[in-house]
């Protein structure tokens, strides 16, 4: 099975939270980036299938220079080859621009699946992989925690809202993005990083794929929002105390 | 026509919660609202949404609507958009919108402005960023439909200032064309986890006990509270060592790793091996003896008392609130 | 009658059949210890050369040399008595080497010991006093083999050592007989060919069995990797650590051909005394028995048949196996190289490891929490940021930062600080030092937070750091070299202790025990310093295992962050013992150690002793100003 695997950069999860001069991104100058997490869900479902019924994993990512470490990481972890698709305004294109771009690198790939993380850490779309789908015309699938092969495509769990889950089946080749916990998690290594430094890492520059870059949906500004309240502390007698928890907890943090 | 249209979504045979959200941030956009309602049978559906004063409703009606499919839902709903051509399609931001919507956009070559939080004046559209860290300000610049989908709770269920007694609105049907040859997914029957031993990983709720419970003989005390509120009973590691609770039920660096929507930290003092455990859980509320205990440095809500005392009013609070 | 002679009885005469016959049975016996040493001798020449390893500085070695191993400091200490009888056996043998030779040599009429000459009798008879106190010894070591049965020297008698403890037995009693016959008598003839017969007897038993430390201990001793518990770096990029045979280093199988199986490494380990798989004894045996049936150069995976997984990763890296071993054995290094082999070629599987190494590939500390917490915790308590004006950067740590128990032990260190009007600052971001992942195998994750860390010190120009975690320190200053230059940092113990008089006494005095953190003790030798800054709280009582005895608490060599133990917990057990000593207070000098006491105490329920850090001790006598 030939399996590509799309993956983003995104800021450490820890990473300071600027405001840039633009006002319209964060200050990248100092931040940190790592493999968004459910791409590496994705990625290590990619590398599940490979060990069971063997094939190639292929990961994809488009970004500034940057964006190699986290490819090399993606080598590292166990993807055959790597894709770099430079762009230095991955951050002005919206999601159906950016899915224009991995679905032209991907095509002529012509893989028999595509994974992806059900959405990014740092814009949090959550469309990408859906629009990648669309646009090679393939079937695809969401917030998927696992899949099988079968005889004709693949069949892959599903979470639904509240505790529910289904199974879909679907033919290949199709798109699948991946939610996170469904596996555990390989941690990179000394080896896999060595190993890395002799796979292939192909870049190609947007432009050579022609994708039209001109959002339809513009991020005009940003800002930090209201502080997270602190700690409430509910006073007054048990019952009363008992009382304005419960009140709060059904108006305010709505778990009941 | 310009206009509108809002996708309502069906949960368990009615217009769930988020569509009714959906459908007041339609109305603020513009008072022409259609709400359209989607599947296999939707008359009942329609009937219930036209209960609130709005433009019109649209059934949109296909067998092949039947279960949900992203290949079904965005054929017949990309049929309707290109027959309405609103300047709006508004969805509830659910996981079945999450699956179909990006896509149908895309048809348009529009982006959809996702899991929408607030709207201004332009319009331009406010959505979280970096995992609710930043906010953002997002406006449309396509010469399409705007397509977008609001989070669950942002917008109120309830129609503001809408006239009381307005007429009902027109309920239409719409036909679209579908094949099931472009039906290319096969959804399975939705099946809930067989119920494991214990599964705190995937509970909703949780109640942990702590070293404050004193006794063994004391834990029906917090049983009924996790009872009175669908919840799980954990443990902090002191009661696990003890023998009092199963170890499977230990929430910890050493133990489990939980996320719940609730937590309620019951006489916890919240060493690092505990918080490590539940940091992630989206709202924490701690009861504790000591006001200085770090469990409330964590804590949303809490209640600095004698969870002998507090623990039982707040289990009667909750079944006098059911 | 029995009468004593001033000389031992030398035959005058021998005949050419009676030298022929000897000298058959030499080449013999040479020939047999050869025949077995010689392919242990290949196997470690043509292990791996160890890319680390430096002679200098020779002064040391030679300094270590004469104290382990001529005046056998260590093997006394450790176990006095059974110690002591060692002692006396390996004298005796040092002063048998010129009487043995002489013995053969008179064969030949050649014997250079003068008995008639002032030094000769001399000679004879100190040699005499070593012989009558190494059969004592051996007398008693038999007894306690044989008799006594102490667990840790394993379940199976050893016919070998009996056979031995037999031979240096007869080779002592016959030399003393000697003194009892005259020169003339057909008895001495017989005792000399009876000691002659077991002293050829005895040559080819030595590589045979573990005896063989004879030969090798003190070779061990001398080519030791030059500090305790050093963790060598990787070399080349193949190296990843114990993987193979072809990973073991010629140290590293001399050591495994060293041990002479006294198990003082399994009494003190700490995973072997709960119940754990882990015995570090049969660890080095294991390492031997691989060498002997697979060689040095082969592919065979080290875990496998001879070495569990499982076990390597139960040591909590406290080092008091290879503290204990009184033949040069470095325990740790091993452990911690068969776990990089495991985790750098991706082979550990465990949830809790993978899910600690992710948390510091993707974030900063080993807790997995958001550094805004740390931040936090410094604005909250207005912690001053280094800027290089201030003499010392205030090393957090995890536990420091985002513990809330480490958190109090700052803040009252700070609070000393400040009173002794010692400027500090704490860094805007830190990461984890590494000694998690170090001390599991991760040189990957390790090699980022070093460098990383060592890059934040640069630019803030660090020169002096102070931590109240041993394992930082540890870390900081030891391990941080193989990637760059670290600060000099010390424990706040330390620092403390050198300003005992500017400190006052707590008025409420205690009775305090002190449990001596493994990073602080065994591997800086600070010993004295906590001790000092805990008694100006109270009364110091002492826990029957302490200094560099002391028993772990079970959090090292990142167990702290691994799953549930098997067997009872490390924790439990130490905190047991400490409670047992009465004390009111346990102190501590190390947060790890007071995590894992504060949950062992909390199950013993209400009448646990309270537990503090030395910090918390020696903010007690200040007074309570309102900055905190």
């Amino acid at each position: 099975m030939k399996i590509l695997v799309a993956i983003k950069q995104v800021p450490e999860r820890d990473a300071p939270v600027r405001i840039g001069a633009s006002g319209k991104w964060i200050e990248e100058a100092d931040l940190q980036f790592a493999l968004n997490e459910p791409d590496a869900y994705a990625l290590e479902e990619a590398l599940q299938l490979k060990d069971k019924h063997g094939g190639e994993v292929v990961a994809v990512s488009a970004g500034p220079e940057r964006v190699g470490s986290t490819l090399r990481e993606a080598l590292a972890k166990g993807a055959d080859r790597a894709i770099h698709i430079v762009c230095d305004d991955l951050g002005e294109r919206d999601a159906l621009g950016v899915a224009r771009l991995l679905a032209g690198a991907i095509k002529p790939e012509d893989p028999d699946l595509v994974l992806t993380g059900l959405q990014s850490e740092d814009l949090g779309h959550g469309q990408t992989g859906v629009i990648v789908a669309e646009l090679l015309g393939l079937p695809h699938a969401t917030l998927i925690l696992h899949v099988e092969k079968t005889e004709t495509g693949i069949k892959a769990k599903r979470e639904m809202e509240e505790g529910w889950f289904q199974f879909i089946e679907t033919s290949t080749p199709a798109v699948l993005t991946m939610q996170s916990g469904g596996n555990k998690l390989r941690y990179a290594t000394l080896m896999g990083i060595k190993r890395a430094k002799t796979k292939e890492m192909r870049q190609i520059a947007a432009a050579e794929l022609g994708a039209d870059a001109t959002p339809t949906a513009v991020l005009e500004s940003i800002v930090l929002p209201q502080k997270k309240k602190s700690t409430q502390m509910l006073s007054g007698s048990p019952k009363e105390a008992a009382a304005a928890l419960v009140e709060k907890l059904k108006a305010e943090a709505r778990v009941l | 026509m310009s206009g509108v249209l809002v996708i309502c979504e069906e949960r368990a045979g009615r217009i769930g919660r988020t569509s009714w959200e959906a459908l007041t941030a339609g109305q603020r956009l513009n008072d022409a609202v259609t709400a359209v309602v989607i599947g296999a049978q939707t008359e009942s559906l329609a009937a219930e949404v036209a209960a609130r004063p709005l433009g019109k409703v649209i059934r949109v009606e296909h067998t092949l609507l039947a279960p949900y499919t992203g290949d079904g839902f965005t054929l017949a709903l990309e049929q309707l958009i290109r027959a309405e051509k609103p300047d709006y399609v508004v969805f509830p931001h659910t996981y079945q919108v999450r699956d179909y919507a990006p896509a149908l956009a895309a048809r348009f070559g529009q982006s959809l402005i996702g899991d929408v939080i607030g709207m201004a004046e332009g319009p331009v559209f406010a959505r979280q960023l970096m995992q609710g860290r930043l906010h953002g300000q997002y406006r449309p610049s396509g010469n399409g439909p705007c397509f977008l989908s609001v989070q669950a709770g942002a917008f109120p269920a309830e129609a503001a200032g809408a006239a009381a007694g307005a007429a009902s609105p027109a309920i239409s049907n719409f036909a679209p064309t579908l094949d099931a040859a472009q039906i290319r997914t096969r959804p399975g029957e939705p099946f809930r986890e067989s119920a494991q031993t214990v599964d705190l990983g995937s509970a909703q709720r949780i109640v942990s006990v702590g070293r404050g419970i004193k006794d063994a003989a004391n834990l029906p005390l917090v049983q009924d509270l996790a009872a009175a509120l669908g919840a799980e009973l954990a443990a902090s590691r002191p009661i696990c060592d003890a023998g009092w609770l199963p170890m499977e039920r230990q929430v910890g660096s050493s133990g489990q790793t939980v996320a719940p929507r609730l937590y309620v930290a019951v006489g916890i003092s919240g060493a690092i091996q505990h918080l490590v455990g539940m940091k992630g859980s989206q709202c924490i509320v701690a009861i504790n003896k000591d006001v200085e205990a770090p469990i409330f440095e964590v804590a949303d809500y809490g209640i600095s008392g004698d969870l002998f005392e507090v623990v039982p009013a707040l289990t009667e609070a909750l079944k006098a609130a059911q | 009658m029995i009468s004593l002679y001033p000389t031992p009885a030398e035959p005058q005469h021998f005949s050419i059949s009676e030298e022929l016959l000897f000298a058959i049975l030499a080449v013999l016996s040479i020939y047999a210890f050869w025949r077995r040493f010689s392919p242990i001798l290949d196997r470690i020449l043509k292990s791996k050369k160890d890319p680390d390893f430096h002679l200098k500085p020779i002064g040391k070695r030679i300094r270590d040399f004469l104290w382990e191993v001529l005046c056998q400091a260590k093997v006394i200490r450790q176990r006095p008595l059974p110690g002591l009888a060692h002692a006396f056996v390996f004298w005796a043998f040092c002063a048998f080497l010129l009487v043995s030779l002489n013995h053969c040599a008179t064969l030949f009429g050649a014997g250079f010991l003068n008995p008639a000459g002032d030094l000769g009798r001399l000679y004879f008879y100190l040699a005499a006093i070593f012989a009558l106190a190494c059969a004592i010894g051996i007398a008693g070591l038999f007894a306690r083999r044989f008799l006594v049965r102490p667990r840790w020297l394993g379940e199976k008698l050893s016919w070998e050592s009996g056979l031995i403890a037999l031979l240096i037995f007869i080779l002592m009693v016959t030399y003393l007989a000697a003194f009892f016959i005259p020169d003339t008598s057909p008895a001495a003839h017989a005792l000399w060919w009876t000691h002659t017969l077991t002293l050829l007897a005895f040559l080819p038993v030595i590589p045979h069995t573990k005896h063989l430390h004879l030969v090798l201990s003190p070779v061990t001793v001398f080519l030791s990797r030059g500090s305790f518990s050093r963790i060598p770096p990787l070399a080349g990029d193949e190296d990843f650590g114990l993987v193979a045979g072809g990973d073991l280093t010629q140290i590293v199988s001399l050591q495994a051909y060293s041990c002479v199986e006294c198990g003082r490494c399994t009494e003190h380990c700490p995973a072997n005394n709960t119940g754990k798989l882990l015995n570090p004894k049969e660890i080095v045996l294991g390492l031997r028995g691989y060498l002997n049936e697979y060689g040095p150069a082969s592919e065979q995976p080290l875990l496998g048949k001879y070495n569990a997984q499982e076990a390597v990763f139960q040591c909590t890296t406290c080092g008091a196996c290879e503290f204990q071993c009184p033949v040069g054995i470095e325990h740790v290094p091993i452990l911690v190289g068969l776990r990089r082999g495991a985790v750098n070629t991706g082979a550990w599987e465990d949830e809790h490891g993978g899910k600690l190494f992710l948390a510091l590939e993707r974030g900063s500390n080993a807790l997995g929490l958001s550094t805004a917490e740390r931040d936090r915790f410094i604005e909250k308590n207005a912690l001053p940021i280094f800027d290089g004006s201030q003499e010392y950067c205030l090393w957090l740590g995890c536990m420091g930062a985002y513990d809330p128990k480490g958190r109090e032990i700052v803040l009252d260190l700070v609070r000393v600080l400040n009173h002794l009007g010692t400027s500090y600052g704490v860094l805007r971001k830190e990461k984890c030092t590494g000694d998690p992942v170090r001390r599991l195998g991760n040189d990957l994750l390790f090699q980022q937070l070093a460098e990383s860390n060592l890059d934040a010190l640069a630019q803030n120009k660090v020169k002096k750091m102070i931590s109240i975690c041993p394992h930082c320190v540890r870390t900081i200053q030891e391990d941080w070299k193989e990637y760059g230059q670290p600060p000099a940092i010390e424990h706040h113990s330390e620092f403390l202790s050198r300003h005992l008089s500017q400190l006052q006494p707590a008025q409420n005095k205690q009775k305090i025990v002190f449990h001596d953190p493994c990073y602080l003790g065994r591997y800086r030798n600070v010993y004295d310093e906590p001790r000092s800054v805990a008694a100006l709280a109270g009364q110091l009582v002492e826990a029957p295992r302490s200094r560099e005895r002391s028993f772990c608490c079970g959090a090292g060599g990142g167990l702290a962050f691994l799953g549930e133990e098997t067997g009872e917990r490390v924790s439990h057990k130490r905190a047991a013992e400490l409670a047992a000593t009465g004390a009111e207070v346990i102190a501590a000098g190390c947060p790890f150690c007071n995590t894992m006491f504060r949950d062992a105490l909390a199950a013993r329920g209400d009448g646990a002793p309270q537990l503090v850090d030395i910090a918390q001790l020696a903010a007690r006598g200040l007074p309570r100003s309102g900055a905190s």
